[in-house]
């Protein structure tokens, strides 16, 4: 593990997203980043961020008040939601990181698109932790990749995040571990 | 390449931030103004791909912006963006020059695939603008061929200096490949995939070479119809070749020193600093040390450029390296002229072992050229080259009798202006046996 100062990423669900699910998630995030992923709570209430008009959330206040709410121990935090996600720029985003910050979402809502009625648990699952490790790998301040198998390459839509791996490629694996030593020195 | 430079002019900072961070993540490089005013402000020490520019602000509008960037940057690509719909305003917009006009809030997938487009389209620009210049420039040899020791040691220094990103001084001999050298650095470069510009310094008169290197603005002088970019815009991410540094005039070597050392310069009849990021690759034939203490070339720009410094070796150094160059030009104008010349003959191959090549590599190619055009048979004979024609250049030891002899009458008949009957009594000859002997030593007289 990457933690020499007891650093976590912590997970918080803000819709009932099941355990199993949300383990997996983790168990992903461990093994990709190198540290603890803790499952906990830490925002309740986005209403704030609700566009009346838009009848969406907007992503970026939401995720300085996840900064803000985030404890200590918590190197980066990851809040899954199930309302469409905006930026005033964009009809809607899929999730919305800090780059090279703390805070990270991703919301289930468009991740839901044509899904298979055959397997529809087990794609959304793998949509979520693709594009969970995508927004936490913004945090750690990887950029979009041109490599379309790597959890970075940038998707237009559900069936491009389907053609992705949970991997990422080499290159961003170096990026990351320079961040995660650079962190870690820090 | 570099990163793409994308500037967003809108006056809402919300609009600003979410558009910035969403852009930055796919790795380009990021700027905003408040305002058209604050834009036009950047503009004028920097150089954007790309504008997006948010039609309805305070002050000075986005179509303003669009009017003014058009006129001093053509090539800038700017997409407008507004939350008025309005079709009156786009079609305005894109008759002013607009690439593309996006109603607020846009689909994430469309602003990707415009970047993707735009920044597609301005390489596309760009290597066609490369094509261009390497079709003019098309190089009389293809690529740099040599096994001797001498080509080897050329070869190690190529792979030791591409990755850096020192200026590099190339010396030698015309016609030993200097410029190939320099493309090779940059082929090996961490700047490959940006453009290869030449500037043959000794091409141009001062004045038109200004305009070249810089570029101009519209209205700078008489001819300056439109605003057009300098080689120093073009060579943007890659490397300007200068070809003959040693010609150009102390009043461009002074400009010249600045732009090595601040990456800054203006256009010819402009006011705003363009900055342009290129390595520089400088070749010359000429001795600069010497051009130094006659007071022609300027000390510090010397040494400026020989920061990295090596000779391409003449060809008369490497003579191992004929039959190598020859088999590669014979097989490459076979090629091109659909002749099937299959090889050189000994004899010619001999021939060429032994003269001088003053013109190196080139004259080789040149030589090689000519006898694959001429000849008349599968395989090139000694008569088939024009090395024989009258050349002073081959030392009268290495001659075998009947070339000295044809040098010889061929000198004098150049000398007496073709005068047959001069020219026999100056050799002792009859006239009919002179022309005789210019038959059969196919000596033609130039026209």
């Amino acid at each position: 593990m990457n933690d020499p100062k007891g650093h976590i990423i912590q997970v918080s669900p803000l819709s009932d997203v099941d355990s199993p699910v949300l383990r997996q998630i983790c168990g992903r995030i461990s093994r990709i980043f190198g540290y603890n992923c803790e499952i906990r709570p830490l925002l309740q209430d986005i209403e704030f961020a609700l566009d009346r008009e838009r009848g969406q959330y907007y992503s970026t206040p939401i995720l300085h008040r996840l900064a803000d709410l985030a404890p200590a121990q918590a190197l980066k935090v990851l809040a899954i939601v199930d309302v469409d996600l905006f930026i005033p720029v964009l009809t809607h985003v899929y999730g919305e990181a800090q780059l090279g910050g703390r805070a990270c979402i991703v919301s289930t809502r468009r991740l839901k698109e044509q899904l298979s009625p055959a397997n529809q648990l087990q794609t959304l699952t793998r949509r979520l932790v693709i594009e969970a490790l995508h927004e936490l790998g913004h945090t750690f301040n990887l950029r979009h990749c041109k490599d379309p198998a790597c959890i970075m390459h940038y998707c237009r839509m559900v069936k491009d995040v389907d053609r992705k791996s949970d991997q990422l490629c080499r290159y961003c694996s170096i990026l990351l571990s320079d961040e995660i030593d650079r962190v870690n020195a820090g | 390449m570099g990163k793409t430079k994308i500037l967003i002019v809108d006056d809402e900072l919300i609009m600003r931030e979410s558009l910035a961070d969403w852009l930055e993540r796919d790795g380009h490089e990021i700027e905003t103004a408040a305002s058209g005013e604050e834009a036009l402000e950047r503009l004028k020490s920097n150089r954007f791909d790309i504008l997006l520019v948010d039609i309805k602000m305070e002050g000075m509008t986005g179509l303003d912006v669009l009017k003014q960037v058009k006129t001093t940057d053509p090539d800038t690509a700017v997409v407008m963006i507004t939350a008025y719909g309005s079709i009156s305003t786009a079609i305005e917009a894109m008759k002013n020059g607009a690439f593309e006009y996006l109603l607020k809030p846009f689909d994430p997938d469309e602003l990707g695939v415009l970047i993707e487009k735009i920044i597609h389209y301005q390489e596309q620009g760009r290597e066609n603008l490369f094509l261009r210049e390497a079709y003019k420039d098309r190089t009389r040899f293809e690529s740099m061929i040599g096994q001797s020791p001498a080509m080897q040691k050329v070869f190690d220094m190529i792979r030791d200096v591409a990755p850096t990103d020192s200026t590099v001084l190339i010396t030698g001999e015309t016609g030993t490949g200097k410029g190939l050298a320099a493309r090779a650095i940059h082929t090996n470069s961490p700047r490959s995939d940006g453009p290869f510009v030449i500037v043959n310094c000794g091409a141009f008169p001062e004045h038109l070479l200004e305009s070249e290197l810089f570029g101009h603005q519209k209205g700078a002088f008489t001819d300056a119809k439109v605003t057009k970019k300098g080689r120093l815009e073009l060579a943007h991410g890659g490397t300007l070749f200068l070809d003959e540094i040693g010609e150009i005039s102390m009043r461009m070597q002074i400009d010249l020193l600045r732009i090595i050392e601040d990456g800054i310069f203006y256009r010819v009849g402009g006011t705003q600093p363009i900055e342009a990021d290129f390595r520089v690759i400088a070749a010359t034939n000429r001795d600069l040390k010497e051009a130094i203490r006659q007071g022609a070339f300027r000390q510090d720009l010397f040494y400026r450029l020989n920061v990295i410094s090596f000779e391409m070796p003449p060809l008369r150094e490497r003579k191992e390296d004929i039959p190598l160059l020859a088999e590669h030009f014979l097989r490459r104008f076979s090629q091109e002229t659909n002749k099937p010349v299959g090889r050189i003959s000994r004899e010619a191959l001999e021939e060429m072992m032994l003269y001088e090549w003053p013109g190196n590599v080139r004259e080789l190619e040149n030589a090689i050229e000519r006898a694959v055009v001429v000849g008349k048979e599968r395989r090139i004979r000694p008569e088939d080259l024009p090395i024989f024609r009258g050349d002073a250049a081959r030392s009268a030891s290495d001659l075998s009798l009947k070339a000295v002899e044809r040098a010889h009458i061929a000198h004098v008949l150049d000398k007496t202006r073709w005068n047959i009957s001069k020219s026999a009594e100056i050799l002792g000859i009859d006239r009919t046996t002179l022309y005789s002997k210019i038959k059969r030593y196919q000596i033609e007289k130039p026209s």
